[in-house]
């Protein structure tokens, strides 16, 4: 991992010095112990702030887009042959490039506005499934060393393994290296567990009816509409959410349960074909709603149904974009 | 393609425990009177086993 970090310092101050790109998001070291944040690094100097390691959690796509918004926006009340082009560099792993495939194709940005640096990945912690294996402790001081995170907390000194602290959507991924890039730092990383991904799902789906329900209404139940998951969601980039809209008003803005249930469903049901499972909805839930559950649902159908998963490449259309009158099921189709 | 979007709904409707019944998707021509028939006649028969829905309802006042 140093390694990779020396790497990734180097390359991004190359690139800030020759001009190649206006910005590099990447990620730093946070202001809590065994965390780390996104960054936007602009000056060449700056460039040892950068950092890769397993605490790397959040979808650096999400700021690609705000960025180019941002940027589109200023460059609206410019004259056109006044114009500037920002060029984007980001340090992307596999679950954010995917992010930024589906941007592609969605036509958000141009090709020649990100620059991608490539950087293998084997996982990130999740946050609070490392509090709950420390039984809740707070951490003081912690590193990785060989495979193993070793912290002193408020409750001595522990140590747990990387590996069963990873986040849920790490454990069973398959895209641990980046799909495009145009710089890669780094020899690729093995995938993790595929196989496994679809299990929990397999798993709710032999449940009754009323039993699905049951889980559903209680995890929507925690949910207290603070909008994180959106606001954290690369896929999520709508200039003005359903959710906020008042003319109609989609969704009420009380607290009656059906229409968080309403809101999350929604919400959901818009990442057929966009949801990469990067795990930044989960991750920035505080209220620790089981939201992967659902969403490596739409995840499976549409792999099932139409053979596509979200961003793997270029070349294939989006899903729901497209459709193939061989393949396709029908049987959803009512004929009385 | 609206199948497809269909297809995904009926699917996720019934995974988080709206009973996928409920959700009818076909397709009749303005000139199939008799089909709409059949598929109204159909629809209803279905929905009223399962009984009213009561799940994602917002009660009101």
């Amino acid at each position: 991992m140093e390694n990779i970090e020396t790497k990734l310092r180097e390359e991004a101050s190359r690139l800030l010095l020759e001009k190649k790109v206006d910005v590099i998001i990447g990620y730093e070291k946070g202001t809590l112990p065994l965390t780390a944040t996104p960054c936007f690094i602009t000056k060449p100097e700056e460039t040892e702030k950068l950092v890769w390691n397993n605490f790397c959690t959040q979808n650096l796509a999400k700021y690609v887009h705000d960025l180019i918004t941002q940027h589109k926006n200023s460059q609206k009340r410019v004259k056109p042959e006044d114009r500037k082009k920002k060029i984007i560099g980001v340090v992307a792993r596999g679950c954010t490039t995917r992010s930024l495939i589906i941007h592609l194709q969605e036509r958000q940005c141009g090709r020649d506005e990100v620059y991608i640096i490539g950087v293998p990945c084997d996982g990130y912690v999740d946050g609070k499934g490392l509090k709950a294996a420390i039984s809740g402790a707070d951490i003081v001081d912690g590193s990785i060393d060989g495979g193993q995170i070793k912290m002193k907390t408020s409750d001595g000194d522990k140590t747990v393994d990387l590996k069963d602290v990873l986040a849920d959507c790490c454990k069973t991924c398959r895209f641990n290296n980046p799909i495009i890039s145009d710089v890669m730092i780094g020899s690729p990383a093995p995938a993790m567990n595929p196989d496994a991904e679809y299990e929990d799902v397999r798993e709710f789906e032999g449940k009754s009816t009323e039993e699905r329900w049951a889980y559903f209404t209680k995890e929507m139940d925690k949910c207290i509409r603070c909008y994180a998951c959106r606001q954290a969601c690369p896929s999520c980039y709508c200039p003005i959410c359903f959710v906020e809209q008042s003319q109609p008003q989609w969704v009420g803005i009380g607290e009656d349960p059906s229409d968080t249930q309403v809101f999350q469903l929604m919400r959901l049901y818009h990442m057929v074909g966009r949801c990469v499972d990067c795990g930044s909805c989960v991750s920035v839930c505080p209220m620790g709603v089981d939201l992967r559950k659902f969403l490596k649902k739409i995840d499976k159908d549409c792999f099932e149904f139409f053979g596509n998963r979200a961003g793997s490449s270029m070349e294939d259309m989006p899903p729901l974009g497209k459709f193939d009158e061989h393949h396709d099921k029908g049987d959803f189709v009512y004929n009385p | 393609m609206a199948r497809r979007k269909f297809a995904t709904l009926k699917s996720f409707l019934n995974y988080i425990g709206v009973e996928g019944d409920r959700t009818i998707f076909t397709w009749v021509s303005a000139s199939e009177g008799d089909r709409w028939a059949q598929v109204i006649k159909g629809a209803t028969e279905k929905i009223r086993a399962l009984g009213p829905a009561n799940k994602l309802v917002k009660k009101i006042g």
